[in-house]
């Protein structure tokens, strides 16, 4: 499947930050749900999906309800966090070549030492090595990436290259935020930036699979 | 080599202390007891009550210090060790050199051990005199010790250097003591190795102390009372916070700009690889701002960045087929050097740049800018890697491999020693200079290396004219 670069940019806008409650929250609730019954299940996701789509911030708003109306208290900026580390099937690159199953360890692995800030971050000097081992993984990801490009030629290079260049934006807002919290203390917009790099984590494995 | 790495402390250690006895504070100086004396004594009395006279007039004498009282467990605003110093008063008993470095500063038998090895040796005062009074002058950039008389320095060690801090109850003597990484200057007064280090105490040699062995200095102060000497120990430990933090942010900022520079093709002045075409227009985007990058406008009058794209931009558009990220990386860049380097720095660099485009060597260049960024700037040579042509990139590879940048692997373990290494293969390529050709529409046309070139001179001169209006600003 071939798409232009309007048609990744339009790919990449639906599927904002603000839908990421349902592949992170919702995505895993349909997989249990298709142990117990399948049919309704493919349905109540395929009925999300197209929900969600049609109106960004839809399965966010469902999800708070739920949770009000059941009167639990929780952070769902911070929950969202911890829960984001899950691979998400449709995103993941099915190419069996070296480059691509490496793309797709290296975005787990950055996600998933994303998904810890919660655990670590009242702890300064773990918080500390936490960020380090983001970095490293942020400069893995990057590596990989750019071992993709140097090995595959593709026409829709220009949408790769894009794609690059968000998360990179996005991985140095991540770190102008850190800079922010270590002068304020609001733990609460490292998790919301974390939140944004782990979507970007997620559409450049999206890019590479349409377009690959 | 001995178990805990090199003194060169990206390992920044937290304070520790030595065990405290729960004594009641003895008091510092002891006082004198009057009572009735006779005549030789009054005489020498009198005498003594002169000197002690001095003394006390010595004492108001001296300057107030530039300090804060904390109550623990206060902290102390960051700005105030940033942009500010702190100042306490201790005693200065002497620095001890070639001491191993695998001591471990939270063992009090260790530290006590060469302290009264010292003191035997006379390396050390027994006994401690207004004469051994000195100010300790805390930020985030180094330890200062002065006399307090005279105010003559006595050492200054930056707090990259400083490995632990450890305070340790002797009796009545709060001693704080700084391990500290050896200046390679300094030679050990004996052969230091495994043989020479077995006095240290029970339990046997760590697997690392076989053979040569790192040495280390002890720094030992003491202060007049265990609050004080807690006081000096969490001022240190802030200042280590404060410097670990802004280490690992950079460690993330350069994470991140080395991976995003790494070219997808390689970008050479000379390079007959083909580039993609684009659009240049897009290419200038200043999507990036919209994050609070560095704002290119100054409020010392400088010139906006975007002045600087101006030119390129509007004389390249119809004809270049550089790619984006040719374009971005060099936007990038210039952003980057401008929030790195002062205005005298830019200059410099504009210098350089200006005298290796007119004929400098490589290696020249790589030298002066190596000088000019130092070891904490080092990563911002890996960004130049796009514009070094073809024929120098080679040497600039080799060069990048023995400062320790290549590939952002020395990056990772030279601030960080302990961090694993990126498993990256990607620069291989990078290092030879070779690269894939460019994407099947791709047209290398005669006028592609020319007007990189041109964009690499319009920079250039646009540096060269920043530096110049620095140079009427500052006149």
């Amino acid at each position: 499947m071939r798409m232009t670069m309007e048609e990744m940019k339009n790919e990449a806008e639906t599927t904002s930050m603000v839908s990421m409650p349902l592949y992170a929250v919702m995505y895993p609730v349909f997989n249990e749900l298709e142990r117990v019954n399948l049919s309704a299940a493919q349905t109540l996701r395929a009925a999300f999906i197209k929900a969600e789509k049609e109106n960004p911030g839809l399965t966010q708003d469902i999800i708070m309800k739920i949770l009000e109306k059941k009167s639990v208290e929780v952070n769902f900026t911070e929950s969202l966090l911890r829960m984001a580390a899950d691979d998400v099937e449709e995103y993941m690159i099915e190419r069996p070549e070296a480059e691509f199953q490496d793309l797709n360890e290296k975005a787990r692995a950055l996600k998933q030492i994303l998904s810890k800030i919660p655990d670590e971050i009242n702890d300064r000097v773990r918080f500390l090595q936490t960020i380090k081992d983001i970095a490293s993984a942020i400069k893995e990801l990057l590596d990989t990436v750019n071992n993709v490009f140097k090995k595959y030629q593709y026409q829709n290079r220009r949408a790769l290259e894009h794609q690059k260049k968000e998360f990179v934006k996005y991985s140095k807002s991540f770190s102008d935020t850190l800079k922010t919290y270590f002068k304020d203390g609001k733990a609460i917009n490292v998790f919301i930036s974390a939140n944004r790099l782990i979507h970007q984590t997620n559409l450049i494995l999206q890019t590479f699979k349409t377009v690959a | 080599m001995h178990g805990h790495g090199p003194h060169r402390a990206r390992t920044l250690g937290p304070c520790r202390g030595g065990p405290a006895l729960e004594e009641s504070a003895v008091l510092w100086p002891p006082d004198s007891e009057p009572g009735i004396v006779s005549p030789f004594k009054r005489v020498f009395l009198k005498g003594e009550k002169s000197r002690d006279k001095k003394a006390h007039e010595k004492v108001t004498e001296r300057r107030p210090l530039h300090t804060v009282v904390l109550s623990l467990p206060e902290r102390v605003e960051p700005d105030r060790l940033l942009s500010d110093y702190i100042e306490k008063e201790v005693k200065y008993l002497g620095q001890l050199t070639s001491i191993p470095g695998y001591l471990n500063p939270s063992s009090r038998t260790e530290i006590l051990h060469f302290i009264d090895k010292a003191k035997h040796a006379h390396q050390l005062p027994g006994h401690l005199t207004q004469e051994h009074d000195a100010v300790l002058s805390l930020s985030a950039y180094n330890v200062k010790l002065a006399w307090r008389d005279g105010e003559d320095v006595i050492l200054r060690v930056p707090i990259h250097d400083i490995a632990a801090v450890s305070y340790v109850r002797d009796d009545a003597a709060h001693l704080v003591v700084l391990k500290t990484a050896q200046d390679p200057g300094i030679s050990p007064s004996q052969s230091l190795c495994a043989e020479s280090s077995r006095g240290l105490g029970a339990g046997p040699l760590p697997e690392s102390a076989v053979g040569p062995v790192e040495a280390c200095c002890l720094v030992i102060l003491a202060t007049e009372s265990k609050v004080a000497a807690e006081e000096l120990c969490s001022l240190l430990g802030q200042v280590f916070q404060i410097v670990y933090t802004e280490s690992t942010i950079d460690f993330l900022d350069r994470a991140i700009f080395d991976g995003a520079s790494t070219p997808t093709h390689h970008l050479s002045l000379h390079s007959d690889d083909s580039s993609t075409k684009v659009d240049l227009k897009e290419a200038y985007d200043a999507e990036a701002s919209t994050f609070g990058f560095p704002d290119c406008a100054d409020a010392g009058g400088l010139p906006p960045l975007s002045c600087m794209q101006a030119s390129p931009h509007g004389k390249a558009a119809s004809e270049s087929e550089l790619s984006t990220s040719a374009a971005e990386l060099l936007q990038d860049y210039m952003l980057t050097l401008r929030t790195k380097l002062s205005s005298q720095e830019i200059q410099q660099f504009a210098a350089l740049l200006h005298e290796y485009r007119t004929g400098a060597s490589i290696h020249e260049f790589c030298i002066s800018l190596r000088q000019l960024y130092g070891d904490s700037r080092k990563f911002l040579l890996l960004g130049l890697r796009p514009f070094i042509p073809e024929k120098d990139s080679q040497h600039f590879e080799n060069f990048l491999e023995t400062i320790g940048v290549k590939d952002g692997r020395g990056i990772i373990t030279d601030s960080f020693g302990r961090h694993r290494r990126a498993q990256s293969t990607t620069s291989t390529s990078t290092a030879n200079g070779s690269r894939a050709t460019g994407s099947p529409d791709d047209r290398s046309g005669p006028s592609e290396g020319d007007e990189w070139d041109r964009m690499i001179s319009d920079i250039s001169s646009d540096i060269e004219a920043l530096g110049c209006s620095m140079d009427q600003d500052s006149a």
